[in-house]
């Protein structure tokens, strides 16, 4: 685990201090340590139960730990949130009935201790032509960004936000990044949740990894690529097969024979199946496919627990 | 807090059918139901004419749907929608919204208790004094609290889906076995036993002493007073239960 260096004055905007959340016999969110420092776009990127939501809202007082404890600036969440340095957007957060657009914003933005412009508000969210709808005739894309402009209706030093694309279609999902990567420009400390590593990989500086609530890595995009980009490569060879020779091919994390067919993992496909030509062998039915995210995490949770062991 | 309380009252006074039901429906029903008796026919052991005690009824009735009837539902689907936890993520205080949602239904409260009283001065000639009438305005609105706060807890308690008929019953039920429709008297005794124990029937004694010009029964005031600490209580319980499981 690689973790973001800072100075040891700074505050850090989020303190969890082995944090452990249980829900009956499921451990949500089970030891959790983490810093998060100013300015920093942290992507928590995790397979769906991961427990990502309870980090969020635990983050911001929603729930309380079983045991450990949650730092937002030094102090609790809810005076963080009272003295308006929170923003948030949740999926499970919701919106007024029967009120519009307009109304619902310029709500948040005096319920804001440092508001800015509802009008400002609603254009950075790209939200400024549907202001006069009514906020239970939004398609689930429009809502999205509704929540988003109640997430950043004032000057706050840190936002928060639930896999905030969910319901958006590809282009909704660029233009959506991009507003978020505006908030991150003027300095804020962002925190997203998402289970896209395309996602994290393109927006944030640092991403967290959680499985199983606990904190798998802690790197750059590209680390975590590295780790999670695993591929597998599958064939069948004829004849004997020489496994020795099979276990020696280069960037090969696992493999498994079984009758004529082969089943390799690799960090490097690309350079593991040029060896395996090198071999001299001839493998039939070859495929090459990327793991899937879920599937990259139990390698890389394997990697850590071998490494522990 | 003003903010949302403004917002709430601007959506309660484009919600045409609440609006309708608790403003203009009591007014309606009290024209209804006083006209098949003439202006000088009195109810039994009051000394009231129909029109006077059916007023006081449809006033308390009407205060008691605009209180009752939108907080429950609104309540019980806002915490179920996540309205209620999104606001929990602003400096918003957490009784901050049940006030708004409070002080809301009592600004619609109000109109639904004064449309009754003009109907009944304009239309069935019912004369009062003018401190009565400002009593009475005073007494209906401050009472119509207990049901406020009956319509929170409710609010707290209910599913989304189970939540309009539970508001239903309770609001038939405290409105026509407390004596809003018709008085009580002329109930069967087991009834008549029920209906004085009922916090509605308390809330339209309370009305009816000021038209009669006699201090309040005591046994009224803290019928009332024992309900509204119940209610209350049993809202800031249910509040305080939901906001650690949300």
């Amino acid at each position: 685990m690689t973790t973001t260096a800072a100075p040891a004055t700074t505050t850090p905007v989020v303190g969890f201090d082995q944090v452990t959340k249980t829900y009956g016999s499921v451990r949500a969110v089970d030891g959790l340590s983490l810093r998060l420092y100013p300015g920093e776009t942290v992507a928590l990127l995790g397979p769906n139960g991961a427990g990502k939501s309870t980090t969020l809202d635990l983050l911001l007082g929603l729930k309380h730990p079983d045991s450990g404890t949650v730092s937002l600036f030094g102090g609790t969440p809810r005076d963080a949130i009272v003295a308006g340095r929170v923003g948030a957007m949740l999926q499970s957060g919701g919106l007024m009935d029967e009120v519009t657009v307009a109304e619902l914003v310029g709500l948040s933005c005096s319920l804001h201790p440092k508001p800015y412009k509802a009008a400002d508000v609603m254009a950075r969210a790209g939200i400024a032509q549907i202001a006069d709808r009514k906020v239970n005739k939004l398609s689930g894309g429009q809502a999205q960004r509704v929540r988003f402009a109640l997430a950043t209706a004032g000057d706050s030093d840190l936002i928060i936000l639930d896999e905030p694309t969910t319901g958006m279609d590809v282009s909704a999902r660029q233009a959506f990044w991009a507003t978020m990567r505006e908030q991150a420009d003027q300095g804020r400390t962002v925190l997203f949740a998402t289970h896209y590593l395309e996602e994290a990989d393109a927006i944030a500086d640092r991403v967290l990894v959680l499985h199983r609530g606990r904190l798998l890595a802690d790197g750059t995009a590209a680390e975590i690529k590295a780790k999670a980009g695993a591929r597998r490569v599958s064939f069948d060879l004829e004849g004997r097969i020489d496994e020795a020779a099979l276990r020696a091919l280069p960037f090969l994390t696992s493999i498994d024979v079984s009758g004529q067919t082969v089943r390799i993992q690799s960090s490097d496909a690309d350079a593991t199946v040029h060896a395996l030509y090198g071999l001299g062998v001839y493998p039939r039915n070859l495929e090459v496919a990327g793991l899937g995210l879920e599937q990259a995490f139990v390698a890389i949770t394997e990697a850590e627990e071998a490494k522990q062991s | 807090m003003n903010a949302l309380i403004k917002l709430e009252l601007a959506r309660a006074f484009r919600n045409r059918k609440f609006l309708f039901f608790s403003v203009l429906y009591p007014a309606i029903l009290f024209l209804i139901f006083s006209s098949s008796s003439g202006s000088t026919s009195k109810v039994d052991g009051t000394g009231l004419t129909v029109a006077t005690y059916l007023m006081v009824s449809m006033a308390s009735f009407g205060a008691l749907t605009a209180v009752l009837m939108g907080n429950s539902e609104r309540i019980a689907k806002e915490r179920e929608n996540g309205w209620v936890r999104q606001l929990r993520l602003t400096p918003l205080p957490g009784r901050g919204y049940v006030l708004a949602k409070t002080a809301g239904a009592a600004v619609v409260s109000l109109p639904s208790i004064i449309v009754v009283f003009v109907a009944a001065a304009a239309i069935k000639h019912v004369h009062l004094d003018a401190w009565q009438w400002l009593a009475l305005t005073g007494v209906i609105w401050a009472g119509s609290l207990v049901f406020a706060a009956l319509g929170v807890a409710i609010g707290y308690v209910a599913s989304g889906d189970a939540v309009r008929p539970i508001t239903m019953i309770i609001y038939f039920g405290l409105s026509i076995l407390g004596g809003l429709w018709m008085p009580s008297t002329t109930f069967p005794q087991i009834l008549q036993d029920i209906a004085k124990w009922l916090p509605t029937h308390a809330y339209a004694a309370l009305g009816r002493s000021i038209e009669q010009s006699q201090a309040p029964s005591t046994t009224d005031v803290a019928i009332l007073a024992v309900y509204f600490v119940l209610f209350a209580g049993g809202a800031a319980w249910l509040y305080r239960k939901d906001t650690l499981k949300a």
